[in-house]
C-alpha cells in the first residue's frame, strides 16, 4: 500500500491546495484540423500490446490521433500523472483506479485494458510454488508466505479470495511485497513459499520447475479485467470528442490484437526486451471490448472485504 | 589565470618539487597491472560462480554472456540514445546544482549572521533523501526529464553547498587581513583570496556531487521512468531479460568510472598550482 498511498495522498493534498488547477497542459490541441496529439502512459509489458499494435497499424492515426506512448513504471505513477494532466490517458490497474476513485480523484475508465483468459491453469497470471513444494492448491497457502508485487492490491485480494473459495482461511496467509522480476529468485531461495506472478515471469517460473497452484484472476471472475485505460472527468468535460476518438481507437486496437495474436506477439519484440523464445511461449491475455465493466464489481467487493477501501465507490461513475 | 592567483592566495604549505619521495617511482605501472589483474580476477570469478552452480545462471548469467549482450547493445542506436539522455540529465542537474550551491555557498558562507541563521534549516533539509521527493517530482513534472532533474539537483546541491561553506570558512585570516591592508576591495578579495583558497573544497564538492548526481539520475530513470539507462534497465527487468539487466548495469558502472575520472582530471588541472595536487602528481 505504501507505494500507492504516497502519490495518491500527495495528489489529494495538491488538489486540495490548488483547487484543482492542473488543467494547463493538456496534450491535445486540435487547431489546424490535423491529428490531435495524445499522450498515454503505459507500463511496457505484454498487457499493453494492443496499444502499441494500434499505433503500429495506423489505427490511432485513422481516428485522428497522434499517439505518444510514455513508458511508465506502474500504476502508482500513472494515476498522479493522469490527474496532473501530464498524460491524457493511462493504462492502470483496477485497484489503483478504485482506490483513487474512493479518495475522490476524478478518474474515469474509458475502455477495457486487459482481461483474464478465464481458463484455470492457463491464465496470464497465477500463483506458483517452487519445485518440490508441498503446496498443490490454493487451500495449501494457509499459514504460508506469498509474494505479491504490491500489498493491498489486486494480487493479495484475489489470492485471499482463491484461498477462501478453496475452503481455506485467508487470514492466515502472509503477503510479502516483491517486484515481479525478483520473485523467481525468492522462490528458489525459499524466502517465500509461493508467489503471485504474471507473464513473462509465470512462464519462466514454470520453465524453472515451479508448479501453478491457483489461477487467482479466474477464481475471482472468469472475465476479470486486471487493468483499464482511464482518464479524468476534467479531460472528458474539456474534449469529449477526443475521448470518443481515443476510446474508438483503443477498442479497435484491442479487437485487432485479440483477432491477431501473432501480430500481438510480434509487437512485443518492439517495446519490450522479451527474447524470441519467451515471446513464443508466454500466455497471452484476452482483450475483449464488451462486458468488461461488471467484473470490476468483483474486485471492489474483494477490496471491501479485505478493508483496502472503506466504502464502495460509485461503480457507474467509474466508467464512461 | 590559475598560476597568477597561486602566489597571492597562500604560501606553499609544504616544500614543493619532486625531490621528497624517491620510492614512488616504480608505483604507477604496478597500479595499472594490479588493476587489470583485479578486473580479470573478478570477471573469472563471475564466470565461474554460475558455471559451477553456486548461483543459478538464470539469475546470474556468466560474465561472458553478459559481456556478449553488452557488445550487441553497443551497436544499437537505442543504447546510445539512452546513454545520451542519462549524460544530459546528469550534466544539466549537476550544472544547476553547482551554480546554485557555489553562489549560495559563497554568499551565505561569507556572511556569518546569514550562516548562523540558515544552518539549522540546512541541517534539516540536507538529510532528506532525494528519493523521498519522487511523488512530488511526478506531480510537478510527470515523467519528463525534469522529474529526475529535481532529484538530481536536490541531492547534488547539498554535497557541493556544504563543501563551499567549509571552503569559505577555511580562508586564512592572515591572508584576508593582508589583502585588506593592501587596500583590496571586496570583489578583489573574493577573487584573489576567497576563491583560490575555497577552490579545493569547491572541487571536492563537485566530485562528490557528480557521483551522487549520477546515482540519482539512474534512480530517477529506474523508478519514475524518465528516459535513459535507468529506464532501459527497468524495461529489461520487466521483460525478464536478465543478461541485458546486468549488461546495462555494467554500462552505468562504466559511466560512473568515466565521470569520476573526468572530474578528477578537471580537479588536477584546475588545482595544478595547489600543494595537494602538486604532491599527488609526483606521488
Amino acid at each position: 500500500m505504501r507505494r500507492m498511498t504516497l502519490p495518491v495522498a500527495a495528489v489529494v493534498t495538491l488538489l486540495a491546495s490548488t483547487a484543482c488547477g492542473g488543467g494547463g497542459q493538456e496534450g491535445g490541441d486540435g487547431d489546424g484540423g490535423g491529428n490531435k496529439s495524445v499522450t498515454v502512459g503505459a507500463i511496457p509489458i505484454v498487457d499493453v500490446a494492443p496499444l502499441h499494435l494500434g499505433a503500429d497499424q495506423g489505427i490511432f492515426d485513422k481516428h485522428g490521433i497522434d499517439l505518444e506512448i510514455e513508458n511508465t513504471t506502474g500504476g502508482a505513477q500513472a494515476v498522479p500523472s493522469v490527474v496532473s494532466g501530464d498524460y491524457d490517458f493511462a493504462f492502470g490497474n483496477i485497484t489503483s483506479i478504485i482506490v483513487g476513485r474512493s479518495n475522490d480523484l476524478p478518474l474515469t475508465i474509458v475502455s477495457n485494458g486487459v482481461t483474464s483468459t478465464g481458463e484455470q491453469g492457463a491464465d496470464f497470471g497465477g500463483v506458483v510454488a517452487p519445485e518440490g513444494s508441498d503446496i498443490t492448491d490454493a487451500k495449501d497457502l494457509e499459514d504460508k508466505t506469498v509474494a505479491v508485487n504490491n500489498l493491498e492490491n489486486i494480487g493479495d485480494t484475489t489470492v485471499r479470495n482463491s484461498i477462501r473459495e478453496d475452503g481455506g482461511d485467508s487470514d492466515t496467509v502472509e503477503f510479502v511485497e516483491l517486484p515481479f522480476p525478483e520473485m523467481p529468485a525468492a522462490l528458489d531461495r525459499g524466502d517465500v513459499d509461493a508467489a503471485w506472478v504474471v507473464e513473462p515471469f509465470l512462464t519462466s517460473s514454470l520453465n524453472g520447475g515451479a508448479t501453478e497452484v491457483a489461477s487467482n484472476f479466474v477464481d475471482a471472475d472468469p472475465d476479470l479485467s486486471v487493468a483499464y485505460y482511464f482518464t479524468t472527468e476534467q479531460m472528458i468535460n474539456e474534449d469529449p470528442e477526443l475521448v470518443d476518438d481515443f476510446t474508438a481507437a483503443i477498442n479497435e486496437s484491442l479487437t485487432y490484437a485479440e483477432d491477431n495474436p501473432d501480430a500481438a506477439r510480434d509487437i512485443l519484440g518492439d517495446y519490450t526486451e522479451l527474447d524470441s523464445e519467451a515471446i513464443d511461449q508466454i500466455r497471452l491475455p484476452r482483450w475483449p471490448t464488451e462486458n468488461y465493466q461488471e467484473p470490476a464489481q468483483s474486485v471492489a467487493d474483494l477490496m471491501m472485504h479485505d478493508g483496502v477501501i472503506e466504502s464502495q465507490p460509485d461503480m457507474d461513475a467509474l466508467f464512461r | 589565470m590559475k598560476t597568477a592567483t597561486a602566489d597571492t592566495a597562500r604560501p606553499p604549505a609544504r616544500p614543493s618539487g619532486a625531490g621528497g619521495r624517491p620510492r614512488t617511482l616504480r608505483r604507477p605501472p604496478d597500479r595499472a597491472v594490479l588493476g587489470t589483474i583485479g578486473v580479470i580476477g573478478f570477471l573469472l570469478l563471475w564466470e565461474a560462480v554460475p558455471r559451477i552452480g553456486l548461483v543459478p545462471s538464470r539469475f546470474l548469467p556468466p560474465a561472458s554472456e553478459v559481456l556478449a549482450t553488452l557488445g550487441e547493445r553497443l551497436v544499437l542506436a537505442r543504447f546510445w540514445t539512452a546513454v545520451g539522455d542519462t549524460v544530459l540529465t546528469w550534466a544539466i542537474g549537476l550544472g544547476i546544482a553547482f551554480a546554485a550551491a557555489a553562489l549560495l555557498g559563497f554568499v551565505v558562507g561569507s556572511i556569518p549572521v546569514l550562516r548562523a541563521f540558515t544552518s539549522s534549516t540546512v541541517e534539516f533539509l540536507r538529510p532528506i533523501p532525494s528519493v523521498a521527493l519522487i511523488p512530488l517530482a511526478i506531480l510537478l513534472y510527470g515523467t519528463d526529464m525534469a522529474s529526475t532533474l529535481l532529484l538530481v539537483v536536490y541531492a547534488a546541491f547539498w554535497q557541493i553547498y556544504i563543501q563551499v561553506l567549509y571552503g569559505v570558512s577555511d580562508i586564512d585570516p592572515v591572508a584576508e587581513q593582508t589583502a585588506r591592508s593592501y587596500g583590496l576591495g571586496r570583489l578583489a578579495r573574493l577573487r584573489y583570496v576567497a576563491w583560490p583558497s575555497a577552490l579545493p573544497y569547491v572541487l571536492t564538492g563537485l566530485r562528490l556531487g557528480a557521483a551522487v548526481a549520477l546515482i540519482l539520475t539512474i534512480t530517477g530513470q529506474l523508478v519514475i521512468g524518465t528516459p535513459g539507462l535507468g529506464q532501459e534497465i527497468s524495461v529489461a527487468k520487466n521483460s525478464n531479460a536478465t543478461e541485458l539487466v546486468y549488461a546495462l548495469i555494467i554500462a552505468t558502472g562504466a559511466l560512473g568510472v568515466a565521470v569520476n575520472v573526468g572530474v578528477r582530471a578537471l580537479e588536477r588541472r584546475t588545482l595544478s598550482w595547489h600543494p595537494s595536487v602538486r604532491g599527488e602528481e609526483n606521488a
